[in-house]
């Protein structure tokens, strides 16, 4: 069977917040980019999460071709990583994030897919750590026509059934669909394996194959937005934080525990 | 014109007998409606709330549109999907607004993608201009805020977290309509197998949370967070690193990806102030950050602060609160 999993790149969320928090962060003149050259750019972190829930059924003896694409600009790292991890082939449709909206990437990576004559399973993060959108997978799942289950912490192929554990605000459930199916995996799933330095090396060396919208048979107007972004700003915090003195804990504590006393806070 | 309204779907029956976030979802979708000028309808989606005729009226909605079917009793994503799909086809609404619940996360864009319109998600403000709509949205855990640009109907994901709900100037006429929709031709492809056991009180309704995060240190040290929850009456929270390496279950997991919640009180011990963990718990009335950094980024958050080490001032807490 194959696998597809659909991976993008971001700036890393912790030197982001990092340096918001230090009121650094730099916003280039078009008013949308963030240009600091010294962020990091990562796979995001549930796509890493992704790739290892297809590696895992692998590992579960489910014979299959693991199919890892983005549509980035020069993605190319995090490919090579996607390839020393255990995918046996990267695609990059290499078109700029920043012109293209939800839909536009869904309508891409669903082309990708059906000109690869159709996957088993599509999986994806349940969001990306830039935009928390999380509209990508469920759009793919339209425009193919597939069942779509989100936020994973586990996935199991049983012949033609995809079994998923998902993680909800009551608890784990356990949902059956039929493949192809599309499935969001989220940080549950657990922390994704380290390729081995002879795995990195080879991936060092491999070209990721080239889709293009015209390859794909695509027009610009299939792909054109129909949301844009015009304004990226930092979020203001107040900060306006009392804090509580006292020589020793028990002192703070009840210090504290009269303040919240006296606004009725608690009782 | 009627064609012109735009529609607050809702599909679950929520707490209280209204759908979650009905009210801070209406009150942003009427104020669009007011600068356009055009009517707010809602469309309810599977069994009708108690309190939605109610709410409707102060919010101002003009009709209460009810979609009901045998199948829509328990969520069935595809069938509310194509629910909702089926009434657009046939009333024809503007932009769309979802409360962004669980669920709705997969109901928008599915719906968004069926009407062949654009989806936004996180969406904590929203402006007529001219033709457009400019949606505010958060981004990066909410470090930063992106606005999108609009140019015909939307489907919108509203977090409400940020919105104070407010009747609308005159009251809606409200009045209801049943309207029909073939769902015998929808195949659930879903099938639940096991089922989520909610598990006693929820974090999002708590009114007291006390939470721990990595400056806890250990595993064991997370017992100090659930007994000075207990002893306040309220519930334990987590931040995610500590879910993820199992010191408690993701049930107690706040932040962007787990509990949005809204409490009087939110007491966060060992816990840095990450923008992903705070979109979970910033609704808070009062919040008191325990932390040894006295930089720490959740002080920026915080009204009450106490900069030591958690480990000694949680059970500090627990005696003060008992003692008096
Ligand atoms: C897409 C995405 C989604 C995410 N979703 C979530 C989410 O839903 N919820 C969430 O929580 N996180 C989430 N995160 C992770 C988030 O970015 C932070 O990494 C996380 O919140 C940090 O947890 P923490 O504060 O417990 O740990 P740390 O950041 O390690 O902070 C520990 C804090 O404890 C303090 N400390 C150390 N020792 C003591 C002591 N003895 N007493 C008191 N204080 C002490 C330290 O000064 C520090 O401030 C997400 C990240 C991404 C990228
Ligand atoms: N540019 C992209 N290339 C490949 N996959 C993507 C891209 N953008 C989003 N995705 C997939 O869709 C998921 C959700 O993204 P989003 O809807 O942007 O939050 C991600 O975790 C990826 O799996």
């Amino acid at each position: 069977m194959r696998i597809v999993v659909c991976v993008k790149e971001v700036l890393d969320p912790d030197a982001v917040d990092n340096y918001v928090l230090h009121g650094k962060l730099v916003i280039g003149d078009d008013g949308v980019t963030l240009t600091q050259t010294s962020i990091p750019r990562l796979m995001n972190a549930y796509d890493e999460q992704a790739i290892e829930a297809a590696l895992r059924l692998r590992d579960a003896g489910i014979d299959c071709t693991i199919d890892v694409v983005c549509v980035g600009l020069e993605p190319t790292a995090i490919l090579r990583h996607a390839a020393a991890m255990g995918a046996d082939e990267i695609t990059i449709v290499p078109l700029d994030q920043a012109k293209l909206d939800g839909r536009g990437i869904a309508t891409i990576l669903a082309a990708y897919i059906k000109n690869k004559g159709g996957a088993d399973l599509v999986l994806c993060g349940r969001q990306a750590s830039d935009d928390d959108q999380g509209v990508v997978p469920a759009l793919i799942g339209e425009l193919l026509d597939a069942p779509v289950v989100t936020i994973a912490r586990a996935v199991e192929i049983d012949g033609d059934q995809v079994r998923v554990t998902r993680v909800t605000p009551d608890g784990d459930e356990v949902v059956e669909t039929s493949r192809p199916a599309v499935v969001t995996i989220s940080n549950e799933l657990g922390t994704p394996r380290y390729p081995t330095t002879m795995r990195t090396m080879k991936a060092r060396k491999l070209t990721p194959v080239q889709a293009t919208l015209e390859s794909l048979s695509l027009s610009a107007a299939e792909v054109a937005p129909l949301v844009r972004v015009t304004r990226q700003y930092v979020s203001s915090v107040q900060g306006n934080c009392q804090f509580i003195d006292g020589a020793t804990a028990d002192e703070q504590a009840s210090a504290l525990v009269g303040v919240l006393r006296a606004e009725r806070v608690i009782s | 014109m009627a064609d012109d309204a735009l529609l607050f779907c809702s599909f679950d029956s929520g707490r209280d007998g209204l759908p979650a976030g009905a009210e801070e979802v209406l009150t942003l979708a009427r104020s669009v409606a007011s600068a356009r000028g055009v009517d707010l309808d809602w469309l309810v989606v599977g069994p009708m709330p108690a309190g939605v005729a109610e709410a409707a009226a102060v919010h101002g909605v003009s009709h209460v549109d009810h979609v009901d079917d045998p199948r829509l009793g328990e969520f069935l994503p595809d069938v509310v999907v194509a629910a909702i799909a089926g009434y657009c086809a046939r009333q024809q609404p503007a932009s769309l607004f979802f409360s962004q619940t669980f669920d709705a996360r997969l109901v928008a864009p599915r719906v968004a993608a069926r009407l062949g319109v654009g989806v936004v998600m996180n969406v904590v403000d929203l402006l007529a201009t001219g033709e457009g709509l400019v949606a505010t949205t958060t981004a990066y855990g909410g470090d930063t805020r992106v606005e999108y640009e609009i140019a015909g109907h939307a489907v919108f994901g509203v977090a409400g977290e940020s919105i104070l709900p407010e009747p609308a100037a005159s009251p809606g006429a409200a009045t209801p309509r049943s309207i029909a929709v073939e769902l015998s031709g929808t195949r659930e492809r879903i099938r639940t197998v096991k089922k989520a056991r909610s598990e006693g009180p929820r974090l999002e309704e708590a009114q007291i949370i006390v939470a721990g995060g990595r400056g806890l240190q250990e595993a064991e040290n997370y017992r100090l967070v659930e007994d000075l929850a207990a002893a306040l009456g309220g519930l334990a929270g987590a931040s995610r690193p500590i879910v993820d390496d199992g010191w408690t279950d993701s049930s107690h997991q706040v932040g962007l990806t787990g509990k949005i919640t809204r409490p009087v009180l939110y007491i966060a011990a060992g816990i840095s102030g990450a923008s992903q963990h705070m979109v979970g718990c910033t609704a808070a009335k009062t919040l008191v950050a325990i932390n040894t950094d006295s930089d720490a980024a959740i002080f920026k958050y915080a009204r009450y602060g106490i900069v030591g080490d958690c480990v000694e001032v949680l059970p500090a807490l627990t005696r003060a609160v008992k003692g008096g």
